[in-house]
């Protein structure tokens, strides 16, 4: 690492019947890090280890290059925001950031610090310096509490599901306000949500977490297409995950057959072998629909096959197809494109995936988790 | 929108309204029975501005103790997790449930002339409970604080622990966030348990006659003029201290409640 690094070594704690298990993750200086998992995975409690409100049984915690492992949450740095942000209610926008300011000073009463106007300048929210924190709208409420996290000069931004209270609309708004800041100000972050759309937004990396362990580690664009396991499959929304078996291969291509159906997939990660049965991932935006008026033509090196349209739906700007054939299939598309290749229920139409879009899981029975780290124990 | 289940509502109203008629009515029939003529002659009668006074200042004394040793104990069952809160819980109950002349015996064995802790006090620390205010603020208290502990720990569970964790975060100790954030957040359920604490300390009788009949609080004033004297007398005195308490209530009420204004520090 060239900058100061921020990571969480091996850090196992029990805390009543919950225990965390050996948890290792980095963020690096302007990355945001997205932790994604159910709930009682034991994302919160993660964030809160970091801040330092549980003491580890084993590992180490590092923030801007400094071992906080003994460190009291006073005095590790960290900007933390969680649901609605976090704001005092009983005290204005400006006493909110002078306590951020004051971080591990005397506490001088002084509502108006030198420092406090430039950083409501910059926030944009000079105008509601005395309003309280009840009269304030989600964006304004998430400024204010950015603001009061900088003034503090933090090594590391912690954010848990800040965004959950809100409507789909400010959420999209918010998030994108939160990136360009913590591109801006190159600060690490580390994101917990359990929703897919906060990780697919803002993830540089992305952890997904079950039963208080890390089941899968990495950059977020890899999990998103190549899932270790089914688990993590389904937390990053994979739509079209189908049952198969490996018939063989040819050349760099497994041949698979689902549903009676074969298959060409190209996944150079996957290791299985002949009668091997897997799981086909697909994500709906790259199953490509044709239309019906293309005959099977052409490149033999793709998969090619007819389907019947059974539902459209979706209001927005994109529309989500359910396909049937011999397995069914969903396949997203913009408005356009559906109005224009004429897709309705009970439509035949040609269905195009790329091997290379086609990423092989093995199964291995059920919903149990094949952990990607070889030391970790199975779950219990 | 629903419309209103009126029958419900209505039938609530019925009832409900028995209540408040049950409350209100020997309340307005005891203060119209008094001229304001007889009022100012009762009121100047210095046995009974002392007893008033008594019991004023008695439970004043009694509540402070309350907000002292009863608000952390509401703190720490409302932030604290261990086995038998429960049962801690109940015991700050107990004084709710005893008859208080039962309470007031029991304090006896522990305050009185040869309990354990006021032989203690009169020997070594020059105190007695027994014909002083001492012993009226522990009668008192003993009956009020489970309204003080209750209430703060409703206002403590109010507020969100996650707040206090911010607080931390932006470089704050334990004791600060305990003072700038905990306290004034929960500061309403803690008003309402002293207010509470406060008027329920006034009132108190029997637990006050049984440890110290003298110096006579109100209550036990009033009790002496109605069986010396009757009815009337004793009712004189029973609107004073009945309108006294009321105005204090509503003091109280305003103070914790009507001040709903920012308190950004230091303006």
């Amino acid at each position: 690492m060239t900058q100061a690094t921020t990571a969480v070594e091996g850090v196992s704690l029990r805390l009543g019947g919950f225990s965390l298990r050996d948890i290792d993750l980095t963020v690096a200086p302007g990355q945001i890090l997205v932790i994604l998992g159910p709930n009682g995975a034991g994302k919160s409690v993660t964030l809160e280890t970091i801040a330092g409100f549980h003491r580890p049984k084993a590992g180490r915690i590092v923030i801007g290059g400094r071992d906080v492992t003994d460190l009291p949450p006073e005095r590790r740095r960290v900007g933390l925001l969680f649901q609605n942000f976090g704001l005092f209610p009983h005290l204005t926008v400006a006493a909110n950031i002078v306590l951020g300011l004051r971080a591990g000073r005397k506490p001088a009463m002084r509502p108006h610090d030198p420092a406090l106007a430039p950083l409501l300048a910059r926030f944009h929210i000079d105008h509601l310096a005395d309003r309280l924190p009840e009269d304030l709208s989600p964006g304004e409420k998430q400024r204010t509490a950015l603001a009061r996290a900088l003034a503090m000069q933090p090594d590391l931004f912690m954010f848990d599901e800040p965004f959950s209270a809100l409507d789909a609309q400010s959420r999209e708004t918010l998030r994108e306000e939160l990136r360009a800041f913590l591109r801006e100000t190159r600060i690490p972050a580390i994101f917990v949500t359990h929703d897919q759309a906060d990780a697919a937004m803002l993830a540089d990396r992305l952890a997904i977490m079950n039963h208080g362990a890390i089941v899968q580690e990495g950059p977020a664009a890899d999990l998103f297409k190549a899932p270790a396991n089914v688990f993590v499959a389904d937390f990053v929304g994979i739509d079209n995950r189908l049952p198969g078996r490996v018939i063989g291969r040819a050349g760099d291509r497994w041949r698979i057959d689902v549903g009676g159906r074969l298959l060409l997939a190209r996944d150079d990660r996957f290791a299985g072998e002949t009668d091997a049965n897997v799981f086909v991932c697909i994500r709906g935006e790259d199953v490509v629909l044709r239309g019906a008026g293309i005959t099977e033509c052409g490149n033999a090196a793709t998969n090619r096959l007819t389907m019947r349209v059974v539902g459209v739906s979706g209001l927005g700007a994109f529309r989500k197809v359910a396909l049937d054939g011999d397995f069914s299939l969903v396949a997203y598309l913009t408005r356009r494109d559906t109005e224009k290749l004429g897709l309705a229920p009970g439509n035949d139409t040609i269905v195009e995936i790329d091997p290379e879009a086609i990423h092989l899981l093995t199964d291995s029975g059920g919903n149990t988790i094949q952990w990607s780290r070889p030391d970790a124990s199975t779950r219990a | 929108m629903l419309p209103r289940p009126r029958g419900v509502l209505l039938t609530s109203w019925l009832l409900g309204g028995v209540l408040l008629v049950f409350i209100v009515v020997p309340l307005a029939r005891l203060i119209g029975s008094q001229s304001a003529g007889s009022l100012m002659r009762v009121a100047a009668r210095p046995d009974v501005r002392q007893a008033i006074l008594l019991s004023l200042e008695a439970a004043l004394l009694a509540t402070c103790v309350a907000a002292v040793i009863g608000v952390p104990l509401a703190y720490a069952l409302a932030r604290a997790e261990f086995p038998g809160k429960g049962i801690v819980g109940a015991i700050v109950d107990i004084p709710l449930a005893v008859p208080h002349t039962v309470a007031g015996i029991a304090l006896l064995f522990v305050f009185g002339r040869r309990g354990i802790f006021g032989g203690f006090a009169d020997r070594w620390l020059d105190l007695r409970f027994w014909g002083t205010i001492a012993g009226i603020v522990v009668a008192m208290l003993f009956v009020s604080a489970p309204y003080a502990v209750n209430a703060a720990r409703i206002g403590f569970e109010a507020v969100d622990p996650r707040l206090e964790k911010v607080a931390r975060t932006i470089g704050m100790g334990p004791w600060r966030v305990l003072w700038t954030i905990t306290l004034p957040l929960a500061w309403r359920g803690i008003a309402t348990g002293l207010t509470l604490t406060y008027a329920r300390a006034i009132s108190e009788f029997a637990a006050v006659v049984i440890l110290v009949y003298y110096p006579m609080t109100a209550p036990v004033k009033i009790y002496e003029l109605f069986l010396r004297f009757g009815l009337n007398r004793a009712a004189g005195m029973a609107t004073l201290l009945l309108a006294i308490t009321l105005v204090l209530l509503i003091l109280f009420r305003y103070v914790a409640y009507g001040q709903k204004k920012a308190t950004g520090y230091g303006r």
